[in-house]
C-alpha cells in the first residue's frame, strides 16, 4: 500500500467533492418535487393519472439506472426533433442529463414512499378534521403531510443514501465528479487500490453526514413520538 | 376511593333528570328519510329525526341497527342515499352524479360542520399535535379567530374538562379518559351548536368511562343541545330528553327515557335492555 500517494491524491478527489455534492442535491430537490406530484396524481383516482404515474414508476424502478443515463445522454441526441428544440441546450449537457436520470429515478422511488406514508395517516385522523370544516386542501397542508412527512423520514433517509453513491454512475458520461477523476487518476497511476479507497472513504464521510442529518430532522420532527414516557 | 364515593352518591342521590324537550324552541337538527346503503346491505331505512335547541337525543341499539351511521349522516361523514339532512335551517343541498348521491357544494357542507362538534369513540386527535395545539387548529384556520383569542378559549375548556396541565402534552401521554376529554374540548372550541358523540366511552377502560361521562353530563346540564350514540343505559336515562331506539335501520321505538327504558311498548326493547341493564 503506497500511503503517500493516497495522501497525494486526497486534494484531487476533494476538489471532485463540489460537484457530488451538487449532482446530489439538485436530483434530490428535484427528485422530491416530481415525487410529489406522482404521489398526488397517484393517489387522485383519476384513470388517466393513475396509469401514467404507475407506468412511470415501473419503468424508473425497473430498468437500471446506468441504462437510463446511457438513453437520457447518448439516446436523446440521436433525436433531430430534440437536437432542435429549446431543450437542448439543456440536454447536450451531460451534467444536466446526469442529473435528469437521477431526479427521475430517485422522483420514482420517492413517490411509492410519500404515498405509502399518506395512506398510513390513521383515517380517524383526516376524519376529525373534516368534522371541524376543514376543506379537503387544509386536511392535507394541516394533517396529513406533516404525519406522512414524519413518517417517510426513515425511508427518504435511505433513499439520500442510495442517490450519493448512484451519483458515481455520472463518471460514465465524463462528469468529473469523485469516482470520475479517481478513475482518471488510476488510469495515470494504475493505483487502482488506493485511490479507490480514498474515494470511498469520501463517499462514507457524506453518508455519515447525510444519515446524522436526517436523524436530527426526525429527533426534530417527532416529539411526540419521544414524549412518549 | 374518592371516585367511588362521588359515583355512588350520584346514584344515590336524587334522581337526575334532564327537562323533556321543548316543543316550542327551534329545530337545531333535523333528518327527513334517511337511507344509507353500503354495497348491498341497507343500513338505514328510512330514518327521521329531529333535535330541537336544548335536546339531548340518545341513540341506542344493537351493533349494526345504523345508530353511528345515522349520526354520521347528520354531518355528511357518511353520505346518506336518499333523504334530507337540515342544520339551523339549512339544508344540505344534494346531487346526483354517475348514479351517486353527493353533497352539492363541499364549501356548504364544510361550513355546516363547523356548526357540528363531533367527538369520536376512538377520539382521534391529531397525534403531531399538542393538546392546545389540536384545540386551537380548527377555530385558527377554519373560523380565522386569532390565536391569542382561541389559546384563551381553549384553556378555558381544558380547565372546564380538567386536563388544563396537559396543554403541552401529546396524545400517546395521556390516558384514554383524558384524551377523549381533550377531543371534547377541541369540538367545543369551535362553539358548536349541536355536539355529536360517537360512543364516546366504549373504547375506554371501565375506571376512566366516569370521568367522560361526567364532562358530557355537565355539558347537558348547560342545556346544550347533543345527539350521543351510547351504550350506557343508565347514563342515557339520566341526560337524555329523549331515546330513540333502532333496529335494522329503522326507529322501533322513541320517547321519553323513562318511559322507554323501564316500559317499552316493543318485544325487541324490552329484549335489549334486559340484556343492557341486567349487565349494569
Amino acid at each position: 500500500m503506497n500511503w503517500t500517494l493516497m495522501w497525494d491524491s486526497l486534494p484531487r478527489l476533494l476538489a471532485a467533492l463540489p460537484l457530488t455534492l451538487q449532482l446530489v442535491t439538485l436530483a434530490l430537490a428535484f427528485g422530491a418535487v416530481l415525487a410529489f406530484a406522482t404521489a398526488l396524481l397517484r393517489l387522485s383516482g383519476n384513470r388517466v393519472a393513475v396509469a401514467l404515474t404507475s407506468a412511470y414508476s415501473f419503468v424508473f424502478r425497473g430498468t437500471p439506472l446506468l441504462v437510463q443515463i446511457f438513453l437520457i445522454y447518448y439516446g436523446l441526441s440521436q433525436i433531430e426533433f430534440i437536437r432542435d428544440s429549446f431543450l437542448w441546450p439543456v440536454l447536450s449537457q451531460p451534467m444536466w442529463c446526469a442529473i435528469l436520470a437521477l431526479a427521475l429515478n430517485t422522483g420514482a422511488y420517492t413517490a411509492e414512499i410519500l404515498r405509502g406514508a399518506i395512506e398510513t395517516v390513521p383515517q380517524g385522523q383526516v376524519e376529525a378534521a373534516r368534522a371541524c370544516g376543514m376543506s379537503r386542501l387544509r386536511v392535507f397542508r394541516r394533517i396529513v403531510l406533516p404525519v406522512a412527512i414524519r413518517q417517510m423520514l426513515p425511508a427518504y433517509g435511505n433513499e439520500v443514501i442510495l442517490m450519493v453513491k448512484a451519483s458515481s454512475l455520472a463518471s460514465t458520461i465524463t462528469m468529473m465528479e469523485i469516482t470520475g477523476v479517481a478513475r482518471r487518476m488510476i488510469a495515470q497511476t494504475f493505483a487502482v487500490f488506493e485511490i479507490f479507497i480514498v474515494a470511498g472513504i469520501l463517499y462514507l464521510l457524506i453518508n455519515f453526514i447525510a444519515t446524522r442529518l436526517i436523524k436530527h430532522a426526525e429527533w426534530r420532527m417527532t416529539p411526540h413520538l419521544r414524549a412518549r414516557a | 376511593m374518592d371516585q367511588h364515593l362521588i359515583a355512588s352518591v350520584g346514584r344515590d342521590g336524587p334522581a337526575h333528570r334532564h327537562p323533556p324537550s321543548n316543543p316550542t324552541a327551534a329545530v337545531a337538527v333535523q333528518a327527513d328519510g334517511i337511507h344509507k346503503r353500503f354495497g348491498s346491505l341497507e343500513v338505514l331505512k328510512g330514518v327521521s329525526l329531529t333535535a330541537r335547541e336544548g335536546d339531548v337525543i340518545t341513540l341506542i341499539g344493537s351493533s349494526g341497527s345504523g345508530k353511528s351511521t345515522l349520526l354520521r349522516c347528520i354531518n355528511m361523514l357518511e353520505v346518506p342515499d336518499e333523504g334530507r339532512i337540515t342544520i339551523c335551517g339549512e339544508t344540505i343541498a344534494m346531487k346526483t352524479a354517475r348514479g351517486r348521491t353527493m353533497p352539492a357544494n363541499s364549501r356548504q357542507v364544510d361550513r355546516i360542520r363547523t356548526r357540528l362538534g363531533m367527538v369520536f369513540q376512538n377520539f382521534n386527535l391529531w397525534t403531531h399535535m399538542t393538546i392546545l395545539e389540536n384545540v386551537i387548529e380548527a377555530p385558527v384556520h377554519v373560523l380565522g379567530v386569532p390565536k391569542g383569542e382561541a389559546i384563551d378559549l381553549a384553556r378555558s375548556l381544558l380547565d372546564k374538562v380538567g386536563i388544563l396541565g396537559k396543554a403541552d402534552c401529546y396524545p400517546v401521554q395521556l390516558s384514554g379518559g383524558q384524551q377523549q376529554r381533550a377531543a371534547i374540548a377541541r369540538a367545543l372550541a369551535m362553539q358548536p351548536k349541536v355536539m355529536l358523540f360517537d360512543e364516546p366511552t366504549s373504547a375506554l377502560d371501565p375506571e376512566l368511562v366516569g370521568e367522560v361521562l361526567r364532562v358530557i353530563r355537565q355539558l347537558a346540564d348547560e342545556g346544550r343541545t347533543m345527539i350521543l350514540v351510547t351504550h350506557e343505559m343508565d347514563f342515557a336515562r339520566e341526560v337524555s330528553s329523549k331515546v330513540v331506539f333502532l333496529h335494522q335501520g329503522r326507529i322501533e321505538e322513541e320517547g321519553a327515557p323513562d318511559r322507554v327504558l323501564t316500559n317499552p311498548d316493543s318485544d325487541r326493547v324490552r329484549q335489549f335492555l334486559s340484556r343492557h341493564l341486567s349487565a349494569a
